[in-house]
């Protein structure tokens, strides 16, 4: 991802030992999450974490096409993580799945399997699609923040409410929320989505190294930063009822900032 | 979906024949416009069109590309179009359809012919390298007239482009010097027609029953680009009433453009 | 009071068979987007059409065949209507009014008593605000087609046949202020207020809305009390008991 001047590894601390945008190693950055921000998609969503700017939109139960992904038993989930060509500080990106953005959708979708109540809807299709329109690092777990918000957001029957966070490791210390830099080079990125009533992880992904007991508390904070992320997910379904009115998309919001 | 169309044409042509529209406005009148101004940080420029319950992002990246063999002198303008699924249930993922890309090229043509950006101003002195003005059209919310509000959100997401910083032979992202330079505001008007009469700013319920639209795309001097979509024909007296509209409304919607 | 519950919510510490909920064999948790009350009684805002029989759904005929029609009810919900259930006939695009006579276990739905409904359009709105939309004793409905002079027939699926006859525009925009705001309290007279505010006049002669209140289609409970189909709906059995 890196271009430009940067090559080498830049330093990840400052000199009062904080992280770079000066954030404790259990703080998540800023989040603003709103629901029901388009008016044709059944639910929606759109999260602003740190400078990510994610868009969700839910379609279904509706009608499964192509006929041979149906299911006799239940609605089939299928969630779609596409990046805006525009969403990068870097050069404009190319449009259309790529490996990454397949693997994540892979992902995504089996993460919602486990808690949406597809049963109740043979032969049926239930769309999530998640556009990244602006990314800075940790867009899975704004991604699955988002789906949550807007599949709740439209009415489908789930049996818990997902809320994703990454843990990652940086300059040595376990840390949350993995800003572009720290994820870029950092020594370890987790991001896990967990189920919040059970606790059950739904999505995790690894890679650089973790030793067994770093692990553990990487699971430990994620765990405690998801129920930060869900309470504000439930703030943001709350608030739909209470503002009524106009539903568009507030892209302008500041990360943190509710719409008044 | 044919048989829905069939039932809105009959139902538009009834409605019509009461010389009202389902949501109460006059035929010649938009529904409510909003722009939102550079709401993205990355893009170097970016603006969301609201028109009614349409919601259009344009994302604008500049870049460095390699010239055209023809015009090595000149940069390069590219405008695509994504129909995002989560726009509207009518929209599936996968590769642009024909509708996408028409789109992305009357929007294109609009700016283009307009001269709304003076190409021969991004050649990089020195270098064989040119700057490239990439414009994406997201649309997020499809309830029709997606042409006037992916125009509105492209040309207020150009006014708005920052251009990044050089340093030697590269761009220095997250650092600006300046802003695209624009030399005016090319806006587009789509009517509707249905039977015998038309109708401005179609809602998605009404495109389903036209028989078509036609779109001009003007500066305050000059129409510069122009689609008719769908089999209707129309007469020369019917363009040049539509002309005369959209000079009259594209002052109008130059102006939400300047605020 | 009550509050809003997001899924996964806990909604009694209490097993209990209640629709729109399941339970772990200890508590038992909202499984959508719901309005509890301090009495325990669950609403749901927002959702997909659950077909059961006797409910009076409206849709539009898109497909004939030599045995009947197929009739859209709205995604992802395809009604068929028998020829010899049906003495009318219709053309491809009619819109009708049918009854739901049977739902098999993959939700294919079969329609009888189908009705034309000429020289109107149809609206869409959430299918679990239709009992909001008819109201008590068809008191919203009945206001809004009095008031405007239409003729309203709402359909379980969500699908609203509106008539051009009257004031179109008006009753269109007090369905979509129902749709809106279906969780608040006093809305019957919010809707009669615009209504008045817009020009609608009570017209004793207009077309009374034709709802069939068999099946308790209505919202039979208080205006505060938002609390119509889960008392109704039975228990899915697909679903799961954790």
């Amino acid at each position: 991802m890196m271009t430009g001047a940067s090559k080498s590894k830049p330093p990840l601390l400052r000199e009062d030992g904080k992280r770079l945008d000066g954030r404790a190693f259990d703080e998540l950055r800023p989040l603003s999450i709103e629901a029901r921000v388009l008016n044709d998609a059944a639910g929606s969503a759109l999260v602003i974490w740190g400078k990510n700017k994610i868009l969700a939109g839910v379609f279904g139960p509706r009608e499964c096409i192509p006929r041979h992904d149906e299911s006799p038993y239940r609605a089939v989930i299928r969630c779609r993580y596409n990046m805006a060509p525009f969403c990068s500080l870097e050069e404009h990106g190319r449009s259309g799945p790529s490996r990454r953005s397949q693997e994540l959708s892979k992902v995504i979708s089996e993460a919602f399997e486990n808690v949406v109540i597809a049963e109740s809807y043979p032969k049926s299709a239930i769309d999530v699609f998640i556009d990244v329109l602006q990314s800075d690092g940790g867009t899975r777990c704004a991604a699955v923040t988002a789906a949550a918000v807007a599949l709740a957001d439209a009415g489908i029957p789930m049996k818990d409410m997902v809320s994703a966070v990454a843990v990652g490791k940086v300059e040595g210390h376990l840390a949350l929320d993995l800003s572009k830099e720290e994820d870029n080079w950092g020594d370890s990125d987790n991001p896990v989505a967990f189920a919040s009533r059970n606790g059950e992880v739904l999505l995790y992904q690894m890679d650089g190294q973790l030793t067994r007991e770093e692990l553990d508390q990487a699971m430990t904070m994620g765990m405690a930063a998801s129920k930060k992320v869900h309470a504000i997910q439930t703030a943001a379904l709350r608030r739909v009822y209470e503002r009524g009115g106009e539903v568009s998309v507030p892209l302008y919001l500041t990360p943190g900032e509710i719409r008044q | 979906m044919e048989v829905q169309e069939e039932l809105k044409h009959s139902q538009l042509l009834s409605m019509l024949a009461s010389g009202k529209r389902e949501d109460g406005r006059d035929m010649l009148t938009y529904r409510s416009i909003s722009l939102q101004r550079n709401p993205l940080q990355n893009a170097e420029g970016s603006a969301v069109c609201h028109l009614g319950r349409t919601q259009v992002l344009a994302g604008v990246k500049i870049d460095l590309a390699t010239p055209f063999p023809d015009r090595p002198e000149e940069g390069v303008l590219s405008t695509g179009a994504e129909f995002s699924p989560l726009g509207s249930h009518l929209f599936e993922p996968g590769p642009p359809r024909v509708e996408a890309i028409e789109l992305a090229r009357v929007v294109d043509r609009g700016i283009r012919s307009a001269n709304m950006i003076d190409l021969s101003s991004l050649k990089v002195e020195g270098v064989t390298k040119v700057k490239a003005v990439y414009v994406d059209l997201w649309i997020m919310d499809h309830d029709g007239n997606l042409f006037d509000a992916a125009m509105l959100a492209a040309v207020a997401a150009l006014a708005n482009t920052r251009m990044p910083k050089m340093e030697g032979e590269k761009l220095v992202r997250g650092e600006y010097e300046g802003n695209l330079p624009i030399s005016c505001l090319p806006v587009s008007c789509t009517f509707g027609m249905a039977g015998n009469t038309y109708l401005l700013d179609p809602t998605l319920d009404e495109e389903k029953g036209l028989d078509g639209r036609f779109t001009l795309a003007t500066t305050p001097d000059f129409v510069c680009a122009a689609q008719k979509t769908g089999w209707k024909g129309v007469t020369q007296k019917d363009i040049m009433e539509f002309v005369d509209i959209s000079f009259k409304k594209g002052a109008e919607l130059r102006r939400l453009i300047q605020q | 009071m009550s509050k809003i519950v997001v899924p996964g919510e806990v909604v009694s510490d209490q097993p209990q068979r209640m629709a729109y909920t399941f339970s772990d064999g200890h508590k038992t948790y909202a499984t959508a987007l719901s309005l509890l009350s301090d009495d325990g009684h669950l609403v749901p805002l927002e959702g997909p059409y659950e077909p059961l029989v006797e409910d009076i759904v409206v849709g539009y005929v898109t497909d004939i065949r030599f045995t009947g029609y197929n009739v859209e009810l709205g995604e992802p919900f395809s009604g068929f209507l028998s020829s010899r259930d049906s003495r009318a006939t219709f053309r491809l695009g009619s819109m009708v009014q049918a009854r739901v006579i049977n739902v098999d276990e993959v939700k294919s739905i079969d329609l009888a008593d189908a009705r034309p409904l000429e020289g109107g359009w149809l609206e869409r709105i959430s299918p679990v605000k239709v009992p909001r939309l008819i109201g008590k004793r068809n008191s919203m409905i009945n206001t809004i087609a009095q008031m405007t002079g239409c003729q309203v027939i709402v359909g379980r699926n969500g699908y609203v046949f509106v008539s051009f006859g009257g004031n179109h525009a008006l009753a269109v925009e007090a369905i979509r202020m129902v749709e809106a705001q279906a969780h608040t309290t006093g809305l019957t007279d919010r809707v009669a207020a615009l209504l008045r505010e817009k020009g609608g006049k009570a017209m004793p002669k207009a077309p009374a809305a034709p709802v069939h209140s068999s099946g308790g289609q209505g919202d039979e409970a208080a205006d505060s009390d938002y609390s119509p189909r889960s008392a109704r709906a039975p228990q899915n059995p697909n679903q799961p008991q954790v």
